[in-house]
């Protein structure tokens, strides 16, 4: 599928900063599940950038200004083509880190026992434990009813999403699952990215986690709508938890991340 | 090893002089009567003029102190010596293979020679330097080893300190107080010079320079500010070198660059010698809260335009965890056995070993796995019943966060305090620097407990400084 992809966010510095920086997690790699065709991210300072590969394999702009005036915004544009591989991306790539790496616990991603426990020690295939931990989070997080679990969208995830209950249940269901399988002694990791819109979910900057396994590699399980990614999902950025993928990390952060827009759209 | 007479570095047991001592002991004995206390009060007068102090947190005697500065040298022989530095040198070169490995492939856990939660759930393991290329391949490159002798030739490395080891200037300080105290007895001791450690560590940063340097590096010492109670050293060392000193708000990143601010506009740093901790040299990667860091500054380093001297995450490999396993550490990465031991540890998550501990406390010492500075510390021997029991109840909270060694019986050297010359216990930090070639400065800083029978030699709990001199052949 080729997907075009528009989207727009901004942070507004304190007044009168100075020497303001953003980590820009905004640029999509080829990998077996896309190919990027087109891809450009556009903000003040970017032509000074410096552009590297972080830990996790992801590319990222370094950009700053003296001092900056006002709203600071990112507007990203590409064309993205993807394939449906059932969200199975295979062995780690040239550039990532061992996946070993992703069993490491973090603040954010501490998932109850009661989410995972009836799995330990479980007879069944690795992958048939992870659809059914991506099941078992869902029912007990998903559709706004997780009342008896309490929020792990605090600190400064909340600067990425907003607040918005949709997002901030879709990075604790992702934390949730992330945490669970790390608990259960699986490499596992946070994703963004975007998906494209169908009858049941809206265009939107996204998130989901992928899970290791041994024989089929790191494979994708997006716990908000309970699936494996297919070809409306389109992957930026991974890491440990929500906060090392953030798409603009900032310093001075101001008032936090805004989304201003996002538009992912079928291309002709 | 609890009960025996701790060995004395000066004299044998029958009283007669050790080879290395001969010289001092006769020039000892041709002081004249107050000789020895002149020259500490001297000594006194030349450190508060060098205006080195170190402050004491949580102290209220005002903040700064002078160290105590003991005029009796400790002597370590040619041949101590090359056997030690052999050993230094050894395990300062697996120890930097392990970083590497760690933050790359982690051979070493895949094949089970160190447990993975070991490393994987550390909060010294720095995910973000996975992958990383850093220049030379070395992550540590200035290492201070705590290392306590029991014998002729018994020496044990208590500590591998590859984060922001400090004490340095105390050695150079010490030499260059003694050599103004008596420098006769520099004439009749060949002893191996220690002035160049300034030059060496600037020779190393330089080495480790991005490959993108234009011309001679430029080189900065990142200090957290005044109130840090090593800032005398930072300031100390950045003179030395004749390097900047700098605090966070004093750089800056700029495409992908760090400057320095300077009366004459930016100008671009390469190496920078932060003493900084890990979480709080970036507020932009590491603690959002640090007002001590520089923006971007980590993103700098990897995208290879700036050295960090030490690199983030070198704490992964001097844990007191991971410690018990430098001796694999060392056999893993350079097919070798370990020179100098490690001292046996123990830890107290298996219930056995730890009711072992239990019944076992009044003989041992008990140390916090991320503890430092002698805080946090049960020396079995001196500690009351009372602190025992708290220690019990800490450690059967929280067993992974305690460590459990013997007593090591610590050599003594002869030390001048108020009731005369009389042995007191002694450790060893040795300083080495590791870029373009390993550089062991002969000797360390020699840290003494003054205090009758104690074996704390921080300076922090009333610990001081002798002179170490190796002889030179």
């Amino acid at each position: 599928m080729r997907i075009a992809i528009r989207h727009e966010l901004a942070i507004t510095p304190p007044e009168g900063a100075t020497n303001a920086v953003m980590h820009l997690l905004l640029t999509p790699q080829s990998g077996p599940t896309q190919t990027v065709e087109s891809w450009s991210v556009s903000t003040t300072g970017i032509g000074n950038a410096a552009r590297f590969s972080d830990a996790f394999g992801n590319t990222v702009h370094l950009v700053n200004q003296a001092r900056p005036d006002g709203e600071w915004k990112v507007s990203v544009t590409g064309v993205v083509n993807t394939i449906d591989r059932h969200g199975v991306l295979g062995r780690s790539h040239h550039g990532e880190p061992v996946p070993t790496i992703y069993k490491r616990a973090t603040v954010l991603t501490k998932s109850p026992v009661t989410m995972w426990s009836k799995f330990r020690g479980s007879s069944e295939s690795r992958l048939d434990v992870l659809h059914g931990l991506m099941a078992r989070v869902g029912e007990v997080l998903g559709d706004g009813e997780g009342g008896q679990e309490q929020s792990q969208s605090e600190g400064r995830q909340s600067q990425s999403q907003g607040g918005e209950s949709e997002t901030a249940n879709m990075v604790d269901l992702t934390h949730a699952f992330v945490g669970a399988a790390r608990a259960l002694d699986i490499p596992a990791r946070y994703v963004t990215g975007y998906v494209a819109a169908s009858e049941d979910n809206e265009a939107s900057f996204h998130a989901w986690a992928e899970a290791y396994d041994d024989h089929l590699g790191w494979i994708g399980f997006d716990c908000l709508l309970q699936m494996c990614p297919a070809e409306r999902h389109v992957r930026l950025a991974v890491g440990l938890d929500a906060v090392s993928t953030q798409p603009i990390r900032a310093v001075p952060e101001g008032d936090g991340l805004k989304q201003i827009a996002v538009s992912v759209e079928m291309a002709q | 090893m609890g009960d025996t007479t701790p060995f004395d570095e000066m004299y044998n047991a029958d009283g007669s002089v050790r080879e290395p001592y001969s010289a001092l002991a006769q020039w000892l004995d041709e002081q004249p009567d107050r000789g020895l206390s002149l020259m500490s009060s001297d000594a006194e007068a030349i450190f508060r003029r060098l205006g080195i102090t170190f402050a004491v947190y949580g102290s209220d005697e005002g903040n700064e102190k002078l160290i105590p500065f003991d005029v009796i040298p400790r002597i370590i022989s040619a041949m101590e010596w090359r056997r030690l530095s052999r050993g230094i040198e050894q395990r300062v070169r697996a120890l930097n293979a392990f970083l590497y490995d760690i933050y790359h492939r982690q051979e070493i856990i895949k094949a089970g020679r160190i447990p993975e939660k070991l490393i994987l759930q550390n909060s010294a393991f720095c995910p973000e330097m996975m992958g990383l290329e850093p220049a030379r391949g070395v992550y540590a490159h200035i290492i201070g080893v705590d290392i306590v002798r029991t014998g002729p030739d018994d020496f044990y490395v208590l500590e591998d300190n590859l984060r922001t080891p400090s004490g340095v200037s105390y050695m150079l300080e010490d030499r260059e107080a003694m050599m103004q105290l008596a420098p006769d007895l520099f004439q009749r001791c060949k002893v191996a010079p220690v002035e160049n450690y300034p030059e060496n560590l600037r020779r190393t940063l330089e080495s480790v320079a991005p490959h993108n340097t234009s011309g001679s590096p430029t080189i900065a010492v990142l200090t957290p500010g005044i109130y840090n109670s090593a800032y005398f050293e930072h300031s100390f060392l950045a003179d030395q070198m004749g390097a900047q000193l700098c605090e966070g708000p004093d750089l800056f990143v700029d495409g992908g660059r760090v400057y320095m601010r300077t009366t004459t506009g930016p100008e671009r740093v390469d190496v920078i010698y932060r003493r900084i901790d890990d979480d709080y040299i970036d507020p932009l990667t590491f603690r959002p809260d640090s007002m001590l860091g520089v923006p971007g500054l980590f993103d700098a380093y990897r995208a290879g335009n700036v050295t960090l001297v030490n690199a983030p995450g070198t704490g992964i490999a001097d844990d007191k965890a991971v410690y018990t396993y430098v001796p694999e550490i060392v056999e893993f990465y350079l097919g070798e056995k370990a020179l100098l031991n490690n001292v046996p540890t123990h830890n107290c998550v298996d219930s056995d070993e730890r009711a072992w501990v239990f019944d076992n406390l009044q003989d041992l010492v008990v140390k916090e796995v991320h503890g430092s500075g002698g805080y946090g510390m049960l020396i079995g021997p001196t500690s009351s019943k009372a602190l025992r029991e708290e220690f019990k109840k800490r450690i059967e909270a929280r067993p992974d966060n305690y460590i459990v060694q013997p007593t090591l019986a610590l050599s003594t050297c002869p030390t001048f305090v108020r009731s005369g010359i009389a042995p007191r216990h002694v450790d060893l930090r040795p300083y080495v620097l590791i870029g373009d070639e390993v550089r062991i400065t002969p000797g360390g800083l020699t840290r003494v407990a003054l205090k009758k029978g104690s074996l704390v030699v921080n300076s922090s709990q009333g610990g001081g400084t002798k002179d170490t001199w190796v002889l030179e052949e």
